[in-house]
């Protein structure tokens, strides 16, 4: 499983998040709807993961330890919250 | 089984039957872009499943076929008919893997093993090279010279992310691509990872992601379904990009974006903006027309070459800030202002004609499109045959209730004298009649299915059968959409496969016949449906050797088939319906493809149990025609099947009113009839036996007696029977030949045993 929940209530992403993780990962965004997202920890993240990340509405906690989404999502993450 | 195998099931078995068609068609028709296409989607989709119900060997086996339909799509390597014999083949296993997994829910123990051996014998087929490294990018379709539409988003991406795209821009790009990507929403389960797809594209200058449809709620959302567009420009080679999606390719847009186009890109420009740029350009024609009458010629057409040029290039129309930028050019050094306002004019008409596209052949690079044309989707519900029986038997309970109604009203009348209520309740009655009947119309229009699936798969039959036996036959399918009955339909496939193989087989000559009787050396077979009336017509023809009648004879008299004096006495029309007669072959040789002697007569059998006919026409060196003659929809009666005088009759269950025992005392006898009464009225008896002329049974004294009531048209009998076996719903095939004009009878059905069964015309036998 490289998605838990840890001590402080965080959801958090770590290593290779294969798409088997999206469902997990939606019912622990299910169950706490204020929790943050880590993707720190994060290597590869899947597009059905990713997904999963985008709809939650959450700003993840970064940067992502994915480089690639790093450099071409976060940014705009981070600018949605602004415009918002 | 779960619901997810389960559609995998219905869905591998109709991309079979798809890419099995499309093989054939691209054989015969030669590989056009579209044909490979659908055939590479159908095996890609296919592929994807498979690895979605975890069966890797098909998975591998399917992915050797997908790399080598990918070399024919590129022209590495031409389709030919040993690489299609691969491709079937490879389906064939496929559909017997599909029928084991729905059996068993697994693949057999030597899958593996099978599946290998398909993937070498597919790969067999790719040059040596392209054996080990993946295909090279598939050419996308290009249409030189014609006008690309550059899609909005472009625009919009390159307003808002214009800063950090130059920052990333390389020195030396010689083209641009916008990529759109829109994964379909089962992609994951086809192991796709579009984010993955989208890393691999090099030189990328700008990506964005988004839902396609706004997210659910967290509370609804479904994880596997994928909701999202990509999009990205990138100045890396087209072809590398073309690679990196060509699993893809109906999914993907990838557009060629002039530089100038990208470099110049202002702020999208709306349809308001456009009328402004109108007008500014509008405002500076104005200005040079009245411009020689001003001191300052070159400030004033100066400044409205300027200004227009700044205008287009706003308006992201680079080639016509160009245009006039240089007629600017030319009118300061000329001091005439008239070509400027020539090329305005001209701006003014290219504005108005193409708002939003951008002429494509004005620069080199970029040219070519890979869009997708939207398929109309054909939505179709799937609804098990068991549910749809369900409603044809209740649709049948209630005209059965429908017509107590009637009864009803007649007692009403007749027991209460209601006349009135009696009425209203006819009327009623009749306004449910028609509801009734429209409702069971309906209904059987729901069982009505076109036969083409039952044509495609005899093009794959025709195709094996003429290769196996080294002739050259194509078919011609025509009128597959006519519809009829689904019984009818699925037991026309065993006739319609005899024959289609007949004539393959015995049929045609072979092309060394065929060229030496001056026919074309390809022979064809058509076949075609179509609907005339009520009824639904199938003929089978072909341009073969036609069935000789003399040998015809001389092979019913050697088999026995016919005693000779009376094979001599028949026509040769006659003489060639023998073909049908059981045990009848003239095939020389027993071949394992037809010949048998089966064939024939068995087509006839299986088309008069659905109540059809089959006729046959030929020519001797001409050819043969097959003419089968069907109900549209199979009229089934519910019969009740009696024993009389030791034999058995059908009754209609319409007819009957009711059954009933009476001992012997209570059956009085009226002059030279006896009758019994029932409920208040006398019914006369009549023997079923002695009707038919049949011996009967002794009557015992003290042994109760078995009628049949039957009531038709006001008047009442009872019919005395040993005894009641069946109730049965059978398809009735009307009394032909000399027992046509025969009264009293309905017609004749099979009964499982094979017995024929004479069902009786109750309302006809009343006395």
């Amino acid at each position: 499983m490289t998605v838990r929940r840890d001590d402080n209530g965080v959801i958090v992403l770590e290593g290779v998040c294969p798409v088997e993780d999206a469902e997990p990962l939606l019912q622990m965004l299910q169950a706490m709807p204020t929790a943050d997202i880590d993707w720190q920890a994060c290597h590869q993240l899947h597009t059905a993961v990713l997904q999963l990340v985008l709809a939650s509405g959450r700003i993840p906690i970064g940067p992502c330890g994915d480089a690639w989404v790093a450099q071409w999502l976060a940014p705009k993450l981070t600018q949605n919250e602004a415009a918002r | 089984m779960s619901a997810l195998q389960e559609q995998f099931v219905t869905e591998a078995r109709e991309l079979i039957s798809q890419a099995t068609d499309d093989l054939i068609v691209l054989e015969r028709d030669g590989a056009s872009p579209e044909r490979i296409d659908r055939v590479f989607r159908a095996f890609h989709t296919l592929k994807g499943s498979a690895g979605v119900v975890e069966l890797p060997a098909m998975s591998i086996m399917l992915h050797a076929a997908e790399d080598l339909l990918a070399s024919v799509r590129q022209g590495a390597i031409e389709s030919g008919p040993d690489m299609i014999d691969a491709a079937l083949a490879c389906l064939d296993q496929v559909s017997r893997w599909v029928d084991d997994f729905e059996a068993t829910g697994a693949l057999p123990a030597q899958a593996g093993e099978d599946g290998r051996i398909l993937a070498e014998r597919l790969r067999s087929f790719l040059p040596a090279a392209a054996g080990q490294q993946p295909p090279a990018p598939a050419a996308w379709p290009s249409t030189p010279g014609k006008v690309e539409t550059l899609p909005k988003w472009v625009a919009r991406m390159i307003a808002s992310e214009r800063d950090a795209m130059a920052a990333r821009m390389p020195k030396r790009a010689s083209a641009a691509f916008a990529i759109s990507y829109q994964p379909i929403a089962g992609c994951f389960y086809n192991g796709d990872d579009p984010l993955q797809l989208m890393r691999q594209v090099p030189d990328l200058l700008a990506f964005h992601i988004e839902p396609r449809e706004g997210f659910a709620l967290l509370v609804d959302i479904d994880p596997y379904a994928c909701n999202l567009r990509l999009r990205a420009i990138s100045v890396g080679g087209r072809d590398e990009i073309a690679k990196i999606f060509r699993l893809v390719p109906d999914q993907v847009q990838i557009t060629g974006i002039p530089l100038d186009a990208l470099a110049a890109i202002a702020p999208a420009v709306n349809d308001a903006d456009q009328s402004l740029i109108r007008a500014v350009i509008e405002a500076q024609c104005e200005l040079l027309r009245v411009s020689d009458r001003t001191d300052d010629f070159a400030g004033c057409t100066g400044a409205a070459a300027r200004v227009a040029t700044n205008a287009l290039r706003h308006a992201n129309r680079p080639q016509l800030a160009d245009r006039v930028q240089r007629a600017g050019a030319t009118v300061l050094t000329q001091h005439d202002a008239r070509p400027l306002l020539t090329a305005l004019e001209q701006v003014l008409v290219a504005l108005a004609d193409s708002p939003t596209t951008i002429a494509a052949d004005v620069d080199g690079p970029g040219t070519a499109a890979a869009s997708t044309t939207e398929r109309p989707v054909e939505r179709v519900l799937r609804v098990s045959e068991a549910k749809i029986e369900a409603l044809v038997n209740l649709a049948g309970e209630l005209v059965v209730a429908k017509n107590a109604l009637a009864h009803s009203a007649r007692r009403v009348e007749q027991d209460f004298a209601g006349q009135e209520v009696a009425r209203s309740i006819r009327r009623d009655h009749d306004a449910i009649d028609r509801l009734v009947a429209e409702l069971h119309g309906t209904i059987l229009q729901l069982r009505m299915v076109p036969v083409t699936q039952v044509f495609r798969s005899l093009h794959r039959l025709v195709r094996d059968v003429s290769r196996q036996l080294g002739k050259d036959v194509g078919l011609v399918a025509s009128g597959e959409t006519a519809e009829a009955d689904k019984t009818i339909v699925d037991r026309l496939f065993e006739p319609l496969v005899h024959l289609v193989r007949n004539a393959v087989d015995h049929g045609i000559e072979s092309p060394t016949q065929r060229r030496i009787a001056g026919k074309p050396e390809t022979a064809t077979i058509s076949i075609e449906a179509s609907r005339i009336g009520d009824r639904f017509l199938i003929e089978v023809s072909d341009d073969g050797r036609g069935i000789d009648p003399v040998v015809v004879r001389r092979k019913a008299s050697e088999k026995g088939l016919v005693p000779v004096d009376e094979l001599t006495a028949l026509t040769d029309e006659r003489v060639i319906d023998l073909v049908f007669a059981p045990g009848f072959s003239t095939a020389a040789e027993v071949s394992d493809i037809s010949g048998r002697g089966i064939g024939m007569d068995v087509v006839r059998t299986v088309i008069e149990q659905i109540g059809g006919r089959v006729s046959l026409a030929s020519r001797v060196g001409t050819g043969t025609t097959v003419r089968l003659d069907l109900p549209m929809t199979i009229a089934m009666s519910r019969i009740m099947v009696v024993e009389a005088g030791g034999q058995l009759f059908g009754i209609s269950m319409e007819a009957v009113s009711e059954t009933v025992r009476v001992t012997p005392d209570r059956v009085s006898r009226i002059k030279n009839n006896e009758g019994f009464v029932l409920r208040e009225r006398v019914v006369p008896i009549v023997s079923l036996a002695e009707l038919m002329n049949l011996p009967e049974r002794t009557k015992e004294a003290t042994v109760a007696r078995l009628f049949v009531v039957i009531e038709a048209a006001g008047r009442i009998a009872a019919f005395e029977v040993d005894a009641i076996r069946d109730r049965l719903d059978v398809v009735l095939k009307p009394m032909q030949g000399l027992l046509e004009s025969a009264r009293g009878y309905a017609g004749t059905t099979l009964l499982g045993d094979g017995q024929v069964l004479l069902v009786l015309d109750m309302k006809e036998l009343l006395p």
